[in-house]
């Protein structure tokens, strides 16, 4: 996803229909923000600072957002948007739940270890971006509940588990991951896949198992 | 009435007067509950000093002898609030003399009874902290810690204590936030403290096993926190 190497569209007949040169503005201006946020964060972002990054005029800015905050939100949707089809795309057909929970962990990790200044306007602006923008996130992560509740399936005992049994864990390691960020260790998400991963399957096939699975060198 | 020979110098001189200090700290006080009133009801980026004058009933003047700026007020709200929650949920966990899982319940249903109790303070410190700058965010890094050595005891009930991650207390610690802050942000902290026995199963799940943290979480309901 590096945008940000975009150069400022040609002058004059390049051919493209109006459609495609607004899209590619919009796609610009969205590029703009992650890295102008990535700089000085959300907060001290100025339009001026996406609209230079992005190459366009601010007439065009508003032309595609109301604002600030509307043109962070595309961003997050953009990338929230990636990380589902990596969390979607991992695994193979044949695996069972458990590994598919923990590829598609794996995956997530290793995108915020690859992408940290994503990871950032993810994890940590995302709460950081006022309200509006901080419900979203929760909401975001909250989608994800569907998934870890086919653990559910996994074992009878699981069904007994309480109602906010995914809440919480997703909650719990969203936290630890954005205050990794916040540390500046985005970099090393990926090393801590063994510890999310025991952590998500344990209510769900039981410490033993989950621990077999999340650590199989150990095993 | 005439004070007894010998006691007279230690009597007050006749009633109370308020002093400088105490109005200083009722300044404060009616601030920092304008303040958290008015940022968990509108964030804090909306939050004018005007705001928060006019709802304290104080002059800009009193504003400013204490406080910089609004920042400045919404970080000793967090400061004063994180005290005052670690304070209450140790305290519950001390006083409570029964094996380590009762004092986790203790702590747990302390800290669900205070937010349930101030919503408006619990939705400025867990809602609005992390968007309110990193000095603000540091306050909740800071109160995860602070929870953490009271989880800790856990591992010595565990067998595989070894393998647990360093992190997990405050990973731990993190997700009954969130889970807090979820029912805060839906406009729900009338039932964060029917969340006792469900968030005790979580918290001790991982190191006394899911039987013992069903059956404790079982007793806690019993209870009824």
């Amino acid at each position: 996803m590096a945008d940000g190497e975009l150069g400022p569209l040609p002058a004059g007949r390049h051919g493209f229909t109006r459609e495609q040169v607004a899209h590619n503005q919009r796609e610009r201006l969205i590029a703009g923000l992650a890295t102008a946020v990535a700089g000085k964060g959300y907060r001290a972002v100025t339009i001026t600072d996406i609209t230079k990054q992005a190459r366009v005029s601010r007439r065009v800015f508003y032309e595609n957002f109301e604002g600030k905050e509307e043109c962070f939100l595309a961003a997050f949707e953009v990338v929230v948007g990636h990380i589902q089809e990596l969390a979607m795309e991992a695994g193979g057909p044949s695996d069972s739940w458990p590994e598919r929970a923990v590829a598609s962990a794996a995956a997530v990790l290793r995108f915020f270890a690859e992408e940290p200044d994503l990871a950032r306007l993810c994890l940590v602006e995302s709460q950081a971006a006022g309200p509006v923008v901080a419900a979203r996130f929760h909401e975001t992560v909250s989608g994800v509940v569907p998934y870890l509740e086919q653990g559910r399936g996994e074992r009878p005992e699981a069904q007994n588990l309480p109602p906010t049994t995914e809440d919480s864990t997703l909650g719990a390691l969203v936290l630890l991951a954005s205050r990794k960020v916040v540390a500046g260790e985005a970099e090393q998400l990926e090393e801590v896949l063994p510890d999310f991963a025991e952590f998500i399957l344990a209510p769900y096939i039981g410490a033993e198992a989950a621990s077999r699975i999340a650590r199989p060198q150990a095993a | 009435m005439r004070a007894l020979p010998g006691k007279a110098s230690r009597q007050p001189p006749g009633p109370e007067p308020v002093s400088r200090a105490a109005s200083a700290d009722d300044q404060r006080r009616r601030i920092l509950e304008a303040t958290a009133d008015l940022v968990a009801e509108q964030g804090f980026a909306e939050t004018t000093i005007e705001q928060i004058v006019r709802q304290a009933k104080v002059g800009y003047a009193t504003f400013y002898k204490h406080y910089a700026d609004k920042e400045e007020a919404f970080l000793a709200l967090l400061d004063a609030a994180l005290e005052r929650t670690a304070y209450v949920v140790e305290e519950a966990y001390d006083r409570e003399d029964g094996p380590w899982p009762d004092k986790v319940g203790a702590g747990l249903g302390a800290l669900l009874k205070i937010a349930a109790e101030h919503p408006g303070v619990a939705r400025a410190c867990l809602v609005e902290a992390p968007t309110a700058g990193p000095e603000a965010a540091a306050r909740h890094e800071a109160m995860l810690k602070r929870f953490a050595p009271l989880l800790r005891p856990g591992r010595e009930l565990n067998p595989r204590a070894d393998k647990l991650p360093a992190s997990l207390e405050e990973t731990l610690a993190g997700g009954v936030l969130w889970v807090i802050n979820q029912r805060l942000m839906a406009g729900e902290a009338a039932k964060l403290r029917a969340l006792l026995p469900e968030a005790l199963e979580f918290l001790l799940r991982p190191y006394v096993g899911e039987e013992v943290a069903a059956r404790e979480a079982g007793g806690a309901e019993a209870i009824g926190g």
